[in-house]
């Protein structure tokens, strides 16, 4: 009850979050020099159009008159918040943004899952045994990878890695590696990973393994591109953090208490080791975000970043407004996810105060 | 190393109460053996220094002109145009005193070590280079004086601190021995103050450093001939400059290649090779750093700025004025950060705003809105922890207006902290202007100009080809610089704040945006 209790309060307190988000992406798109109207139509539009444009923009009535920011601002938060995103104007005119949206969701959704996972899977592990063999030829190198690792910009790296993979380059063999995939571009896998059995005359839809397969493979390198930043965080702070609880008290005791090292390790260090790391790995996804932009411009990913990208070039103010929304909402889930994480791992750290 | 002065109660009565003048005076052999050396070093590079100070004049006044004229624009246009007019004619006077600058002769300068030459034969000795040298020689002697001479600056820096400490300072110790102690055996930030400095170095002498100049070979490359041998005809011949670079351009295949350390057909030396466009990368890449610094720099400054006075505002005054704090500063961090830079840059296309300084003055002045939450939320707790204390209180009691009392009495207790931080997060305003001008379509630094991360974007394609140098070279300077920040920030932290141990939050500051 009491951890429920708890989820609401954070859900509460990530209502003022979203409203302060979508307050300051209505000031920048609407209080700005920028105009939709230029943008949409050009300069020397037809004004009958001109007229028409501004009336589903919202900014003037059907009668000429121009909206009240205040109205505009408000119809502005209750559209957005009610996934009432409107129609593109640019980047494909007319079709509606949510599914425009929606369509681009899966490429970015499986990107960053593999990104998360491939960080933690590599990430926390080095830093494990950096700390746990500190001031060793293998700790130094862990922790100066991790360093510059982290100092390498993600389009960069993308910029290298679809280069090498690309027909001609040193890594050209792995799209024919296992089975045959693209690396660039957005795999048709991702689309089919349900196929289906007919089962005494109904469809019943089964995961295609052999598309999950196609799919992994082709995200990879993508995946572990976006997710490098954050496993240079990792290498560093896991290694921080096995150092310090390491050399603790409780350690000792455990030691003298005859217990083995590997329990020792297991249930006492990583365990420890994890608090310290847990706002690093949900800070990956400030980091995420951003990066997913410039992975998937690179990559070709038909994803929520390379949308956005276009929605600037485009200027297309209901896309940039629909996907912050969804930035924002993604954002303030994991800072949910992460706080209830933390109780599960330190059950000390309080229900009742909870953090920041 | 520490002063050596040995006191009697007079003699210390005495230094406590003298002027700096009056104790250089009583004992000013160290002073004079300092300054004259000093006075050597800056001879060297009289002209080239002169430039430089009405270059920052000049931009000082372009940046602070163009704030004013917002301010006025909002209330009148006239008033604006006015302001606008009065930075032209100022602008154009400071151009002319930079111009006449620029004449003066320096060690340094491309006129004394030129490295632009042609052969008279196929295998002839070389006309116009540093003593008959070959180009890539004589680009060689003169980068590496550069650097020597850049070293040579900043020791003699590090040597009047000493200078004055030993011999000047009414204090015996003061807490930044300390830190500079701290920072004599702390490798890693060793590391990084040098990564700094041969990055600062290549930013100030850009156009000394590049074996040709941005004008010639980059921004007007149809305005200059160039004369070269051509082995065809045998003879001697001229050409422009864009003809040559036409010519000389990186496109992977065949022999349409100019790899780093090499010569294209028209005698010029290209030690980062050339790029797409024939330019040569070098050239672009020290011009580049120019703008990366200074864009980098401004906007921290920008970001310590809003963050401090917003912070000692808040602790100050408390309530209203901290819960509106709070909530600005949340709206901005609950976009993520790439997000809103580009947005905010879409939002300012085609502004005038956009072009000062080539797009970097804006790109700074977003950058700074937009970090500033991260360096507030770091001296925030400090800020507010000393508003409680009771010298505070008794200030305000005492009458004293509150922004005395801020600036005396809180400041210098949180100042520490901005340093640490804001070092701590320059790197990724780094990578993430580069992204921007990676990214290109007038969001970041606008073309022709120099920007690293659009020197990355035009090397994309040929990454696996034999023109890998186009995007490889400009991404390892940015990690090199951004590794070599990251050491500094961290060399910085452990030297202010020995206590302190790199925590989460620093990380998570120091990871910043993602580029």
């Amino acid at each position: 009850m009491n951890k429920l209790l708890y989820l609401a309060k954070r859900l509460v307190l990530g209502v003022p979050v979203v409203l302060f988000g979508l307050t300051m992406t209505f000031l920048i798109l609407y209080l700005s020099p920028f105009d939709p109207m230029t943008a949409i139509l050009g300069r020397d539009a037809d004004p009958e159009t001109a007229r028409q444009v501004a009336v589903a923009l919202g900014i003037r009535y059907p009668d000429g008159t121009p909206v009240p920011l205040w109205i505009q601002y408000k119809n502005f938060l209750v559209d957005t918040i009610t996934f009432n995103f409107g129609q593109s104007w640019v980047v494909t005119r007319g079709q509606s943004v949510g599914t425009l949206v929606w369509e681009r969701m899966p490429a970015t959704v499986w990107l960053g899952f593999w990104s998360v996972v491939i960080a933690l899977l590599v990430g926390i592990p080095l830093g494990l045994y950096a700390g746990l063999r500190s001031n060793t030829w293998g700790d130094y190198t862990a922790s100066f990878g991790g360093i510059v690792w982290r100092a390498m910009p993600n389009f960069w790296l993308a910029v290298m890695l679809a280069g090498l993979l690309s027909a001609g380059g040193a890594l050209s063999f792995y799209r024919g590696f296992l089975i045959p995939t693209e690396v660039i571009g957005t795999s048709n896998a991702l689309k089919n990973m349900l196929g289906s059995v007919a089962l005494g005359g109904i469809s019943v839809p089964v995961p295609n393994f052999y598309n999950w397969a196609v799919a992994f493979k082709w995200i990879l390198p993508a995946a572990l591109v976006l997710g490098s930043s954050s496993m240079g965080n990792e290498v560093r702070i896991g290694r921080t953090a096995v150092l310090e609880s390491i050399n603790a008290p409780y350690i000792e005791t455990a030691k003298a208490k005859g217990l083995s090292t590997k329990t020792i390790i297991g249930k006492h260090v990583a365990r420890n080791a994890m608090i310290p790391l847990l706002p690093v790995i949900m800070g990956e996804f400030y980091l995420l975000i951003g990066g997913s932009l410039l992975v998937e411009l690179v990559f070709g990913i038909r994803g929520m970043g390379n949308l956005y990208l276009s929605a600037i070039f485009a200027s297309d103010v209901p896309i940039i407004g629909a996907l912050t929304y969804v930035f924002i909402l993604i954002l303030v889930f994991f800072n949910i996810a992460q706080d209830i994480a933390y109780t599960v791992i330190d059950p000390r750290i309080g229900l009742e105060g909870g953090t920041e | 190393m520490c002063a050596t002065v040995t006191d009697t109660t007079d003699e210390r009565d005495l230094r406590d109460e003298t002027t700096l003048r009056d104790r250089v005076l009583a004992n000013p052999m160290p002073a004079l053996t300092w300054s004259a050396v000093a006075l050597g070093l800056l001879a060297l590079e009289f002209g080239a220094f002169l430039a430089g100070v009405l270059l920052v004049l000049d931009s000082a006044l372009v940046g602070v002109s163009a704030l004013v004229e917002v301010t006025v624009g909002l209330f009148s246009q006239a008033g604006a145009k006015t302001v606008l007019g009065f930075q032209q004619s100022a602008s154009g006077v400071l151009d002319g005193f930079r111009s006449t600058a620029n004449s003066l002769p320096t060690l340094l300068s491309r006129e004394t070590i030129p490295n632009q030459g042609y052969q008279t034969s196929a295998d002839g000795a070389w006309e116009n280079t540093f003593m008959g040298l070959e180009p890539g020689i004589a680009w060689a002697i003169r980068a590496t004086l550069v650097y020597v001479y850049a070293g040579a600056i900043a020791y003699w820096a590090f040597r009047g601190w000493d200078v004055f400490r030993t011999h000047y300072r009414n204090a015996d110790w003061s807490p930044r021995d300390d830190v500079v102690d701290r920072l004599r055996d702390h490798r890693w930030a060793q590391f990084g103050i040098i990564v700094v400095l041969v990055f600062t170095t290549m930013a100030l002498f850009a156009p000394a450093l590049g074996p040709t100049t941005v004008g010639q070979n980059i921004e007007s490359p149809y305005s200059h001939e160039i004369q070269y041998f051509d082995s065809e005809s045998g003879e001697v011949e001229t050409a422009f400059v864009g003809d040559a670079n036409f010519n000389s351009k990186s496109k992977g295949n065949g022999n349409q290649n100019v790899g780093p350390m090499s010569y294209d057909d028209f005698g010029r030396f290209h030690p980062f090779g050339t790029l797409t466009n024939g330019r040569d990368l070098f050239t672009f890449i020290a011009m580049g750093a120019r703008i990366s610094l200074t864009v980098s720099a401004l906007s921290i400054i920008f970001a310590g700025l809003i963050a401090i006075i917003m912070s000692l505002a808040s602790a100050y005054y408390k309530g209203i004025v901290d819960l509106a704090t709070i909530l600005a500063a949340d709206g901005i961090t609950s976009i993520p950060q790439l997000l809103l830079l580009l947005m905010v840059a879409m939002a300012f296309q085609g502004h005038w705003l956009a072009g000062v300084f080539n797009g970097g003055f804006l790109l700074a002045l977003v950058f700074g809105a937009t970090s500033w939450p991260g360096l507030w939320r770091a001296v925030r707790g400090p800020a507010l922890q000393v508003s409680e204390e009771e010298w505070i209180d008794a200030a305000r009691s005492f009458g004293q207006r509150p922004s005395v009392t801020m600036r005396k009495h809180m400041l210098p207790y949180v100042l520490p902290y901005l340093l640490i931080y804001g070092s701590m997060s320059v790197g990724s305003i780094v990578i993430a202007l580069s992204a921007l001008s990676f990214i290109g379509s007038g969001l970041g630094i606008n073309p022709p100009t120099p920007a690293w991360g659009r020197a990355i974007s035009m090397g994309r394609e040929y990454v696996s080809t034999q023109s890998w140098h186009i995007a490889f070279i400009p991404g390892t300077m940015i990690v090199v610089l951004v590794t070599g920040l990251n050491a500094f920030g961290d060399g910085i932290r452990d030297a202010i704040d020995p206590e302190s141990e790199g925590g989460a939050e620093e990380e998570a500051a120091a990871g910043g945006t993602a580029g």
